[in-house]
């Protein structure tokens, strides 16, 4: 199958270096694929793995290094360069178009056979039903792709993968939205385009399919290629291993509030359940703890706080604050109850940028600062005492409080959004990734201002795919897998080693290897 | 002498381009009240004695009047993020029933005007509902809504309604209560100053400001988002119902489309203002600012007898130049 010109491996990757703001998210990785193998690809979140897919799509440029495809240098930068060398990538959000039908998708960019410059989509759809045949389609190419299940829609992804005369499918999280027989199916067909000569480099978080399905597995860690196997010389606890590396740090020394569990419970939750994102979650959080959700980014959790903050309703379950069951409609009600959301997309669903440090402290708060109770003015003079003693108290770096908070740092933005929420008669404070994009030392102060609060009497329910911070914030830990909670860690069990392993593992299954 | 002229020359490039920049939010900040002011120096300068008399300002005044009530009301819509275009339609199918009510119904004409304004005030709520619940975008739906008014205005009266008007009500418009100023400027003023107030001293006002500048942020924050903008569409059709009505009484007869011009009007004027003072949001006295560069404009094109379709040339230019204007000052203020 592979071409007699080129020696060695079909596509080699040589010292691919990238850094974003001078943090190295690849580090001289060296990576061969060859045609007609499975290549797995595994690693934590940030662990480089996207960058090197994207560097191979061409959206992002290498810093350094090379990549050569069939003996040729790849042209870094180039989306359509990547494309010519035969390489195609299905993303998770699969780049379909609904309303077209599969075969306009999978035709959708292709050269297409036209006639007096109209398409002859008779003509278009020979190459594309041969590619659907490939894959195994059975459903009619004329379906729209609104009506498709998320299986139907990988074939379809995977049929314009090969009308493109793919040499490679890069895959990511192909079965994050797919059920058990689904994935199966879809495994079915990767063996099948792999015998066929197709090179697919399939990147996902769930080891067993990693192990089950992929001729080699390449694991990533802080952008270092750290490991790479053949099949059988791993198994999933030396992946685990390869995958948070060895230089385990020591648990925390820091002494962590212990859990009063006689005391009643501030909130619960109860058999909380969410189309197929949250299956059937409980647990209750206790007065005085930073409770603390982990797991694999997909795992449930932000969804989990969605429900809670009323953005969405559950299907299935309820919550009970401060012993009264919740019914939540919405987010006002949510807020009226007594439960907030610091939520994870800062600039986009946090701040009100082009307003003042103020105005954003202050607005969940305005009836408390009105001149004359009844009547709906505010109070200049209250308003500015609120946001100047939050801002004092939290220690927000701001020229004054006027200043438009798309001006602060983002750690400041985020201690502004805690702060909107301290004198808001807030039972149950989420916060969701808090210190994500933040420096270590805001970081420090946004943790040291979440634990006062806790402290105080707050609920706090804190949601974090960074490992490290789990160690440093969490009195206790919920890790959460597949939209369950896998396991419950505490005082000195919280190590970065037990919250990744109970993101990949149930408990019953760790128990087995254990055994 | 050489090594500084070296220097002064490898610097010349950074601070030119600090100084252009400077220049230019300086400019979008500034530049509707410089072309304000130099509209009105140059008309003075050219007819003195027309341009430059007390008559004529007041003049200019009581055209802007109507305009600025209208587009006050606009940019309520304009702060939450959303858009009327009814609001022309509703002036005139306002402007139509106010008299009817009087000439056929036979209000009294303090009923009239109070069943008018809440009517306008109405068909903006329901435009609000359109909107937020069933979720249609603004633009098709207070296009829909207005159209259909226009129907209806005819199906109500298919000719103008000229007789059996009260002198009283005609009198709104052309009395003097206090200063010898027009009454529609009193009122205009009046409009201005409680909508000015809503916005930037109430709970409302602050809301309003957050469901326009992230909604998603605003809706976080507890704030019950559908509400606030249906009240801004109920302002909007409420400031409408106020032109359609002085229009009426100005012109002593209810008119089928008579207002149906100051929709473009209302959108040069609020999109004038959102490029003036600050970085393209949308304002209260930006948008008089606004209402008052096209009145002068059109008050020097008058004076000066240019032809009467020199206006839709003014008018549609301004509001390019005008939305263009506020999407640069936009664009200065992100990258800022």
């Amino acid at each position: 199958m592979a071409p007699a010109a080129s020696v060695g491996p079909w596509m080699q990757i040589r010292g691919l270096t990238k850094s974003f703001a001078g943090e190295l998210a690849l580090d001289h990785a060296d990576l061969d694929i060859e045609r007609g193998k499975v290549h797995g690809l595994v690693g934590a979140n940030g662990a480089g793995k996207s960058t090197l897919i994207r560097c191979l799509a061409g959206v992002t440029v290498a810093d350094q290094g090379s990549v050569t495809v069939a003996g040729e240098d790849l042209q870094k930068g180039s989306p359509q360069a990547s494309e010519q060398a035969g390489l195609a990538f299905i993303h998770q959000e699969l780049n379909l178009i609904p309303h077209f039908n599969a075969l306009q998708n999978i035709l959708l960019g292709a050269p297409k056979v036209t006639r007096l410059g109209m398409i002859d989509w008779q003509r278009s759809g020979v190459a594309a039903r041969a590619a659907a045949e490939r894959v195994g389609i059975r459903f009619p190419l004329e379906t729209k792709v609104s009506e498709l299940s998320m299986a139907q829609r990988w074939l379809v992804m995977i049929s314009k993968a090969l009308v493109r005369d793919a040499s490679m499918i890069a895959m990511d999280e192909p079965t994050a939205s797919l059920s058990g027989p689904e994935s199966e199916q879809l495994f079915a067909i990767i063996r099948d385009l792999s015998a066929q000569g197709v090179a697919i480099l399939y990147v996902s978080h769930r080891l067993e399919e990693v192990l089950q399905l992929c001729d080699r597995i390449t694991v990533l860690r802080d952008g270092r290629i750290v490991d790479a196997a053949e099949r059988g010389a791993l198994n999933k606890k030396g992946l685990v291993r390869a995958i948070i590396g060895h230089d385990i740090r020591p648990p925390d020394e820091r002494a962590r509030f212990a859990t009063d569990r006689a005391r009643q419970p501030i909130f619960r939750v109860r058999e909380i359940a969410w189309k197929s994102a949250v299956k059937g979650v409980s647990f209750d959080l206790y007065k005085g703890e930073v409770l603390a959700l982990g797991g694999l980014v997909g795992a449930g959790r932000t969804e989990l706080a969605h429900l809670v903050a009323g953005v969405a309703r559950p299907d299935a379950g309820h919550f009970e604050l401060d012993g009264k069951r919740l019914d939540i409609a919405n987010e006002a009600e949510a807020v009226r109850a007594g439960i907030a959301l610091v939520p994870e997309e800062r600039r986009s669903q946090g701040v009100m940028l082009q307003q003042s440090v103020g105005f954003n402290i202050n607005i969940s708060t305005l009836k408390k600062l009105r001149a004359i109770p009844g009547l709906p003015f505010v109070s200049g003079r209250k308003a500015r005492r609120q946001a100047e003693g939050l801002v004092a108290q939290l220690g927000i770096k701001t020229p004054g409080i006027e200043t438009k908070i798309g001006g602060l740092s983002g750690g400041n933005q985020q201690k502004a959004l805690i702060a909107r929420w301290l004198n808001a008669g807030t039972r149950l404070l989420i916060l969701d990734e808090p210190s994500r994009g933040v420096d270590v030392g805001a970081r420090e102060e946004i943790h040291d201002a979440i634990r006062a609060l806790a402290r105080s009497g707050v609920g706090i329910l804190a949601i974090s795919s960074d490992v490290e911070e789990l160690t440093l914030l969490a009195d206790r830990v919920l890790v959460m897998r597949e939209g369950r909670i896998t396991g419950e860690l505490t005082g000195s069990d919280i190590t970065e080693a037990r919250i990744i392993e109970l993101s990949y593992h149930d408990t019953n299954d760790a128990e087995g290897e254990i055994a | 002498m050489m090594a500084q002229a070296g220097t002064a020359a490898k610097d010349a490039p950074l601070r030119k381009s600090s100084w252009k920049r400077t220049a230019l939010i300086w400019l979008s900040r500034y530049g509707t009240i410089v072309g304000l002011l130099l509209m009105v120096v140059f008309f003075s300068a050219n007819a003195p004695g027309i341009f430059l008399s007390r008559a004529n300002f007041l003049n200019i005044l009581s055209q802007a009047s109507l305009t600025a009530i209208i587009a006050s009301g606009l940019t309520y819509t304009l702060v939450v993020g959303e858009f009327d275009l009814s609001i022309g339609y509703v002036a005139s199918f306002v402007g139509l029933i106010v008299t009817g009510l009087m000439a056929y119904q036979g209000f009294p004409i303090w009923l009239s005007i109070v069943c008018a304004l809440l009517l306008g005030a109405a068909i903006g709520a329901f435009n609000g509902v359109l909107v937020t619940k069933v979720r249609i975008n603004a633009v098709i739906s207070t296009l829909g809504i207005g159209t259909m008014l226009t129907g209806i205005g005819f199906t109500y009266s298919s000719f103008p309604i000229a007789t059996g008007i009260p002198r009283a009500f005609t009198d709104i418009s052309l009395g003097r209560l206090v200063f010898g100023l027009p009454n529609p400027v009193i009122i205009m003023v009046i409009v201005l100053i409680a909508l000015w107030v809503i916005l930037n001293k109430t709970d409302i006002g602050q809301k309003m400001q957050a469901v326009g500048g992230n909604l998603e942020a605003a809706r976080l924050s507890g704030i019950r988002v559908d509400r606030i903008k249906i009240f801004a569409f109920a302002t909007a059709g409420f400031c409408a119902a106020l032109t359609g009505t002085l229009l009426s009484s100005l012109l002593g007869s209810g008119t089928l489309a008579a207002a149906d011009g100051y929709l473009l009007d209302a959108f040069a004027a609020v999109f004038l203002g959102s490029a003036t003072l600050r970085e393209g949001e949308f304002h209260i006295s930006g948008t008089l600012i606004g209402v008052l560069i096209l009145a002068v404009g059109f008050n020097g094109l008058s004076i000066f007898g240019a032809p009467t379709h020199f206006q839709p040339i003014f008018k549609g230019g301004i509001l390019v130049l005008a939305v263009g204007m506020s999407a640069l000052a936009r664009r200065y203020a992100a990258s800022a």
